[in-house]
């Protein structure tokens, strides 16, 4: 009889074959999708606590990634999908509190924050319960709900959806940078929940729906492959792992407290290192080893880790039984 | 509500329609429930800005019945139950809500295929989530799955016309849609998107869509099921601070025949401290929510 393992393998193969279509991998992004450098570099900063001058630990993480933020039009995209009163589920807002005020002092020209929550469509009570309406208020920022924004079609640059197109937010077709802002957490469907899969928010709801149902019946590593291999915008990750989620995540799970933030212009690396810092193996996260071939870098030796030493800092992040595999570092 | 009727009229496009901001494109969800806001005003209202909305609402109706969100999306959409219900306002529409029933029930949330079924049953645990998937509603995107919310509007939009289209086929639609809402129920009532639990937790019930879904379910008032939501409707109107979650609520209470007046000074105060974010949506939804008898939701 086949094991429960062995058939998730071929269940995993099984769900890819509708998706190739005789299409060899490599012709499942265009060229221009192509942005893989020859090495990647990331930031790992130690902040112990929300109550520290995240400000100046933002800052710091930000220019050892050198980016140049001058005159740019900034889009903050913070993970913002619930809200549970007792539980960790969003970006913290003192994290984007800092990060706004840097990037202004940086020399920005405009920060924006923006999200389009995928749960709920209550806009108003979500951003009021999580605390970023009383930051965008003092701030004077204005805040995109992405998913009633303005929109325009998309051509998909990779086929693993098979959509060819998405609507996206005319939000993102008039910035410079974004900036994803996701909380370090595991997820009960895609292993972990970081960078690339926060760009879920980007895609409008008063078109997909809520929950963006579409994009789980394309499969959730497909979608995020796409949307993240289509977005016309640059983009830089800022992961707040000074208290991530373990366990049911990305809303049920449990705080585990990490002390770290993350940064870098790569996202695959990003997101690779973040899980790394988890003890989960990127490789096996099916999105991330599939990004990893044309996104960004993904194996070790290609990222360059700056900051502080990712081992020093790793957390044992416990996953649900069904991802205990990826637990297994290679 | 002077001041909320100004700013709904102010925020009305040039094309007539609506947006989910002022000055942002006109679509269907926003133009239907401003016509229905505007409409609520009775003899009151301001005729020409209601037919220019319902002017919007008839060019943008596609030929097989549906609606698109708007100008950008093309494809038929979810917002097509509230265009229903907007038109269902306006005498002389037969033949345009003829078609749209027609093709409203032609849609029905996508069950998983045997594959699917196959490799979840090995994928996931038993627990992974409580629903039946066989039970189909109406999804956001045609052909995947159904989710409470556009099952609501498509459930009241079809109720509403049901007198005038009356076949067996939409008696059977909306016996499935209503057993598929029941089924998606969150323990201790209300409803969220339409996920009562993931692997075995519990998720919690939203203010907006347990209104919603109770309105589409009007004619089941004293069910246990509905009873039960109510309750929870109101303890999270109590704890909710959102314009949304209170114009909602408002509008069901109503409709169930509960006492409101304490939850329309609520709804003045939540517009005084946020401007409900100037949100057009909101804004229209509390004009409705304002007048007593709330009949745009009515079955």
């Amino acid at each position: 009889m086949i094991s429960r393992r062995s058939f998730l393998k071929y269940s995993t193969l099984a769900s890819v074959i509708p998706f190739v279509d005789g299409c060899s991998e490599s012709q499942k992004w265009r060229a221009e999708a192509y942005r893989k450098q020859r090495s990647s570099q990331v930031a790992i900063v130690q902040a112990l606590r929300y109550d520290l001058s995240l400000r100046e630990i933002i800052t710091k993480g930000v220019r050892l990634c050198g980016l140049e933020v001058k005159g740019k039009t900034i889009v903050l995209k913070p993970n913002l999908v619930e809200f549970d009163p007792g539980g960790v589920i969003n970006t913290n807002p003192l994290v984007i509190e800092a990060a706004i005020d840097c990037f202004r002092t940086l020399g920005a020209r405009q920060v924006l924050v923006a999200e389009g929550p995928g749960h709920r469509r209550d806009n108003e009570y979500l951003l009021a319960a999580s605390g970023i309406y009383a930051v965008i208020k003092e701030h004077r920022v204005a805040y995109v709900d992405l998913n009633t924004d303005d929109i325009r079609p998309t051509r998909l640059l990779s086929s693993f959806t098979k959509l060819e197109q998405l609507y996206l937010p005319e939000t993102l077709y008039n910035a410079d940078l974004i900036v994803s802002m996701p909380k370090l957490k595991t997820h009960h469907w895609a292993g972990v929940t970081l960078s690339l899969k926060n760009m879920f928010g980007v895609v409008p709801g008063s078109v997909y729906g809520w929950p963006k149902n579409i994009l789980h019946w394309k499969g959730i590593h497909n979608s995020i492959l796409d949307i993240n291999s289509s977005l016309p915008v640059r983009q830089f990750a800022i992961v707040d792992g000074i208290v991530g989620m373990e366990g049911n995540g990305p809303l049920q799970g449990e705080a585990k407290e990490s002390g770290v933030l993350i940064f870098g212009k790569d996202l695959v690396a990003v997101d690779a290192t973040a899980a790394r810092l988890m003890k989960i193996e990127p490789k096996k996260i099916k999105y991330l080893a599939q990004a990893g071939e044309f996104l960004g870098n993904v194996n070790h030796e290609k990222i360059e880790q700056i900051g502080e030493n990712l081992d020093r800092l790793q957390k044992d992040f416990q996953v649900i039984e069904e991802f205990q595999d990826l637990k297994t570092l290679t | 509500m002077d001041d909320l009727v100004e700013r709904i009229l102010n925020g009305q496009n040039q094309d007539g329609g609506w947006g989910f901001l002022p000055g942002k494109s006109s679509n269907t969800e926003c133009t239907s429930l401003c016509v229905l806001a505007l409409d609520s005003l009775g003899t009151k209202q301001p005729v020409a800005s209601t037919k220019r909305g319902l002017d919007w609402l008839l060019r943008h109706q596609r030929a097989e019945g549906s609606w698109p969100l708007n100008d950008s999306s093309v494809d038929a959409s979810w917002t097509t139950a509230l265009a229903m219900i907007a038109l269902n306002r306006f005498p002389g529409q037969q033949l345009q809500m003829k078609t749209a029933s027609d093709w409203l029930l032609k849609q029905e949330g996508r069950t998983p295929g045997i594959l699917a079924r196959l490799i979840g049953a090995f994928m996931t645990p038993s627990n992974a989530v409580a629903l039946n998937p066989d039970l189909k509603g109406w999804a956001w995107v045609p052909r995947t799955f159904s989710w409470v919310e556009p099952t609501s509007y498509a459930l009241i939009a079809l109720k509403q016309t049901r007198t005038a289209v009356g076949t067996k086929i939409l008696a059977e639609r909306i016996q499935q849609g209503e057993l598929m809402i029941y089924d998606r129920m969150c323990n201790g009532g209300g409803w969220n998107y339409g996920n009562s639990k993931v692997f075995g937790e519990a998720l919690w019930p939203y203010p907006d869509v347990t209104a919603v879904a109770l309105i589409a379910l009007q004619d089941h008032q004293a069910s246990q099921a509905n009873q039960e939501s109510l309750t929870a409707l109101r303890r999270m109107m109590r704890e909710t601070d959102s314009g949304l979650a209170l114009c909602w609520g408002t509008i069901c209470l109503s409709i169930y025949g509960v006492e409101t007046s304490q939850w329309k000074r609520q709804i003045e105060k939540r517009y005084q401290d946020t401007g409900f974010l100037g949100e057009i949506k909101t804004l229209a939804l509390s004009l409705i929510a304002s007048v007593d008898d709330a009949k745009a939701f009515r079955v």
